[in-house]
Parts: C-alpha cells; structure tokens; sequence
C-alpha cells in the first residue's frame, strides 16, 4: 500500500493501539495489498478513553468488560459485584490497555 | 488471552472466593448482613447491585437452607456450581495437558455474544436487581 495511505490510517487510528505496536502495523500495512485497503479503513475501533469512563461509572457490573467483548470476564465482574470492588478498581488502570489489545487483535484479522 | 493466563485468574478468583466465603463463614455474616463489605456500589450509593447477597445465598445452600438461599440471591447457585467445577476441571486438564476448560470459555462466550440470549440475560439480571433493590439487601 502506498505510505501516504497508511499513515493517514495511523494518524487517525493511532490511539487506538499500544504505541509499541505501531511501527510493527506500518510496516505490515506497506506490504498489505491495496485490495484490502477499504476493508481496512472502515474498521471499527473502540476508544480506550471511553471504555475507562465507563469503567469508573459502571465497572462493577462489568459493562466495561462487555463492550470491548471479553464476555467471559464481564459475566465473573457482574457476579462477584466486580470482584468484591477490587477487580473493578484494578481494572481502572488495566482496560484502557486491555481495549488497546482488543483492537489489535480486530485489526490482526485483516492483517 | 492465552490458556495459562485464563487458568491463573480462574485459580486466583477461586482462592479469593473460598477465603473470603471462609472469612464470612467464621465471622457468621448473618447477624451483621448489613456490614457486609465487597461491594463498591452499595457501599457509595447504600443501592444494593445485581449480585450483593450471594455471599449469604451461597453460606445458606452450606447450611442446607436451598429456599432461603435462592431467597437471598440466585446468582449464588451459579456462583457455587462455578466455584465446584471449576477447580476440578482446571485440575484435570493440567494432568491430561488438554485445554478442554479454555476451549468450553470460547464457545461459552461466542453464546452469551447471541442477541436473544444477550436480551434475556439483561432482562433477568434487571429483574433481579429490582428484586435485590425490594428485599432492601
């Protein structure tokens, strides 16, 4: 794909992803085919800015957990009233890293 | 999430819950049910959540009250039928080096992700929360 076109895609997506991460996905976007690049710049991805809003306001009940789609460890936090309120607290500083994950893995898909 | 890492939280949330099911055991949460402390939003809002009473729902079905347990809370039973399998299970699959446990996660997270089951679980856990908010938990 040419540069122009995947750094318009990392200025505009590069939040979404580990700052480590972000030179390996340039590199992978420049050999990708220009086929794929609609599919590509048309994804979706959550921002880890507002997933952590809703961890603070609703994390025990795991909806932070839902909407990034780790289903299994949103049904433990909705049982357990987000792990007796110390998994909820943890999970304030750990989901911004985990949606950043969670996009990476989306993105990997097409990759 | 990788199988060592799923089987290390599902461990250490299994001790957690034996010791702190032992801690309320032993203190006899009963006759302080309403000092119970775990739980962020009824502690800042005095609202109980959707899950606050399983602790006691889960000591009763110890004690052999099954009705008084599905009194204080239903989600106890599927706490406790959680908490009973899992370590088996985790055990077996670290003898026999198979990762059936990890596998039954994904495909039990593919069917929670399902629109009528995500529509029902949302409408029962609500219920059960109205229900929660009524017994004044």
């Amino acid at each position: 794909m040419e540069a122009q076109k995947v750094d318009m895609f990392i200025m505009a997506n590069g939040k979404f992803f580990e700052s480590h991460y972000v030179g390996q996905i340039r590199d992978r976007l420049m050999q990708l085919d220009d086929s794929k690049w609609l599919v590509i710049q048309t994804l979706q991805f959550k921002d880890p800015t507002t997933i952590l809003i809703v961890s603070l306001l609703a994390g025990s009940l795991g909806i932070d957990r839902f909407m990034i789609g780790d289903t299994g460890m949103g049904v433990g936090k909705l049982l357990t009233c987000g792990g007796f309120g110390i998994w909820a607290i943890i999970d304030w500083f750990m989901i911004m890293g985990a949606t950043r994950d969670k996009n990476m893995q989306k993105l990997q898909l097409y990759l | 999430m990788n199988r060592g890492k799923l089987y290390l939280i599902l461990i250490s949330a299994c001790i957690t819950g034996y010791s702190w099911l032992a801690i309320n055991f032993y203190n006899n949460a009963f006759i302080e049910s309403n000092k119970l402390g775990g739980c962020l939003i009824k502690s800042i809002t005095s609202i109980p959540c959707p899950s606050c009473g399983s602790t006691r729902a889960v000591l009763s079905f110890l004690k052999g009250d099954f009705s008084d347990s599905l009194f204080w809370n239903p989600i106890g039973i599927i706490l406790i039928v959680i908490m009973v399998v899992t370590p088996i299970w985790i055990l077996f699959d670290l003898v026999f080096k198979k990762s059936s446990l990890y596998n039954f996660y994904h495909h039990t997270e593919l069917f929670l992700k399902r629109k009528w089951i995500v529509i029902i679980s949302i409408l029962l856990v609500l219920l059960n929360w109205i229900w929660n908010i009524n017994k004044g938990l």
